[in-house]
């Protein structure tokens, strides 16, 4: 045990002389956390609050303006202007041709009253069929459309409206048959009345629990930069091994009365440590820092065992990942970059850089090839899904399991380079 | 007492067909000063390694201390001290630092330790510079650091791979005088150098090694009088060519 602790002692005290090393260490992820989250705050609102500028001409002041008003409120895809007084048709078009608004809603006066009319004039024609049948005068709603609005919102809008007026109709239709039958009846009966909402669309987001969290921009950032300098210690990490090769105190050890997994375990527990604190202090920026920049605050989900385990994990495979460059690589510089360059791609491809869910489908599939999204999913499934241990078990087995992989390739090429060299 | 037995030893390294140790036998007893000298690429190296234990070798036997290389070399390894040729040192760390590390793995106890690293600081000169950085130290002093880190458990055999290699005159003898008193008291020194000069002087018994095979083998003015040569300089040339 003395032995194993001299080591850690050693390995500590060449850590911490290395003062350049130890600031990219934690300053680097910390100003990229705090850089990026900030960055893209504005992308992220702007894909969680995307609502369209709509602008409404309501002339009709009766029925169907105010519901159509209403049901579009609710819908919350847009945010709704109501144009004043002396606007016109003409000025919405011109508004909504000026980008001012990406849609505009002309209601023309007497809606309502047409649509009562028409519908009034059929009902009497069937409860007394004399004569012609009348012809009801069709109602014209105008949409003005910016040629930059999605389809898809256009679509919402307009089986918005048609099921409001449809809805306006039928409530029109239920009085005047109402009254007819009243008229009709020797007995005294009231109107027929449908009840609000008979049925209901109960939509609901896939989460573990009911909690409402919504991925921000620092819910993204922090676990997934986070993971970006957990995984960064491999330049470190296998440089410190190739030093020790080329300056013989490998050379030296692999002689003296030592196990070599004490060497390894060495190097596991204080880059384990390193791993930790970055990860903390990460977590610290999200809930102190990022706030103060007018940023949203991280919460932390609903387990602390499960933010442990996903932590510990993702560290472990780190440090395998390291070791294992450092078995393979011939120089400190070889180390140094193909380290640091394997893990920008890896995380490029894990969706630290950009987020899985704006990827398209293809790449969110090859993003499930890097540990670094393994141990963000992870992260999401506690902080966004509000998920407990059992969550993030699959992703911390597979973190385990390439931390295992690593290791114990790079004690195989260790020891057959060893039969020969 | 045998230190170190050696049998019909090979080494052929992956991918070449030419062995880098061929058929090699020899002997060395507890107390010897054994030089193993040859030109750069002779094996040397290599059969040094494999009796650290740092190298797997393809064919033979070779016991340290009694003990199977291949088999005990969890025995084999508080028995024996190495220096290996480069500055097997932390840069970063202080002498005194380096020290403590290594004595801490060799699991002396801590004043047994500090003892032990006063007392070879003060006899190799270098006492004054046991609180700077390796990394700021001449090529002597951490030549001379080099050594104590293979020293500090007192081994039985001492493995010295090149230990004055591009050394000032003076780092170098002050090695010299303590490799002397150290075969004085006793050590088993197994030493490889291409200095012949220094190997005549130092030891009792020398190999020559050519392309991985033993060439010559005995006290050096044994072999100097056996093939009528003036000096080892000479007889490793002509044994060479």
């Amino acid at each position: 045990m003395r032995k194993l602790l001299t080591l850690v002692y050693k390995d500590f005290l060449i850590l911490i002389r290395d003062k350049a090393g130890l600031a990219l260490l934690y300053l680097m992820p910390l100003a990229l956390v705090a850089l990026m989250a900030y960055l893209q705050n504005d992308t992220f609102k702007a894909i969680l609050d995307n609502k369209m500028a709509l602008v409404v001409l309501d002339q009709d002041h009766d029925n169907v303006g105010a519901s159509v008003v209403e049901s579009l409120e609710q819908s919350g895809l847009f945010t709704i202007t109501r144009a004043d007084s002396t606007a016109t048709p003409e000025t919405v078009e011109t508004d909504v041709a000026k980008g001012y608004f990406q849609l505009g809603i002309v209601i023309p006066a007497s809606t309502t009253d047409n649509i009562r009319n028409g519908i009034g004039k059929s009902v009497q024609y069937t409860f007394s069929p004399e004569g012609e049948q009348p012809q009801a005068q069709t109602v014209h709603l105008t949409i003005f459309v910016d040629p930059t609005t999605k389809n898809s919102f256009l679509a919402s809008l307009t089986s918005t409206m048609r099921e409001q007026m449809a809805s306006v109709q039928t409530q029109i239709l239920l009085k005047e048959v109402s009254q007819q039958i009243q008229a009709m009846s020797p007995m005294p009966i009231g109107d027929v009345v449908l009840p609000e909402k008979l049925i209901e669309l109960d939509e609901r987001t896939a989460r573990m629990d009911a909690s409402r969290l919504i991925p921000n921009a620092v819910q993204h950032n922090v676990p997934a930069w986070g993971m970006f300098a957990v995984f960064f210690i491999v330049v470190s990490l296998a440089s410190n091994i190739i030093r020790e090769r080329e300056e013989g105190s490998y050379t030296r050890l692999r002689t003296m009365p030592m196990p070599y997994s004490y060497y390894l375990f060495s190097k596991v527990i204080v880059y384990l440590v390193i791993c930790m604190t970055q990860i903390a202090l990460m977590g610290l920026m999200g809930k102190v820092v990022l706030p103060m920049l007018g940023l949203p605050s991280l919460s932390f989900g609903n387990s602390w065992i499960g933010l442990l385990a996903v932590s510990l994990s993702a560290s472990l495979a780190a440090i395998g990942y390291g070791i294992a460059i450092g078995q393979v690589a011939k120089t400190a510089q070889q180390a140094s970059i193909f380290g640091s360059i394997s893990v920008v791609i890896l995380s490029a491809l894990g969706g630290i850089w950009i987020p899985m869910f704006v990827m398209p489908h293809a790449m969110q599939i090859v993003c499930r090839l890097s540990p670094l999204n393994w141990g963000l999913t992870g992260y999401y499934n506690l902080l966004l899904r509000g998920g407990g241990l059992s969550s993030v078990l699959p992703q911390c087995a597979t973190l385990l399991l390439f931390a295992t992989v690593c290791v114990a390739s790079a004690i195989a090429y260790d020891k057959w380079k060893r039969e020969d060299i | 007492m045998t230190a170190i037995k050696i049998e019909h030893l090979y080494k052929t390294y992956r991918g070449t067909d030419k062995p880098a140790v061929d058929d090699l036998s020899l002997k060395v007893d507890d107390g010897e000063f054994f030089g193993l000298l040859g030109a750069n690429g002779a094996g040397k190296t290599t059969t040094l390694s494999i009796l650290c234990g740092l190298r797997h070798y393809t064919q033979g036997r070779v016991e340290v201390a009694g003990k199977d290389v291949a088999r005990q070399m969890d025995a084999i390894r508080p028995l024996i001290g190495v220096v290996p040729q480069e500055y097997a040192l932390y840069p970063e760390l202080t002498a005194a630092e380096n020290l403590k590390v290594f004595g801490g793995i060799y699991g002396i106890g801590k004043s047994d330790l500090k003892q032990r690293i006063d007392e070879l600081a003060e006899t190799l000169n270098v006492a004054d510079q046991m609180s700077q950085r390796i990394g700021h130290l001449s090529g002597g002093q951490k030549r001379r650091f080099n050594l104590m880190a293979g020293l500090l458990h007192q081994p039985k055999i001492l493995f010295l791979d090149e230990p004055t290699v591009g050394i000032d005159v003076k780092s170098q003898q002050t090695i010299i005088d303590y490799l002397r008193q150290l075969h004085q008291q006793g050590t088993t020194i197994i030493y490889t150098s291409h200095l012949m000069q220094e190997a005549e002087s130092l030891c009792t018994r020398v190999a020559i090694m050519n392309q991985g095979r033993l060439v010559a083998a005995g006290a050096p003015c044994q072999l100097l009088e056996q093939h009528q040569a003036t000096s080892l300089h000479d007889l490793c040339l002509t044994l060479i060519s």
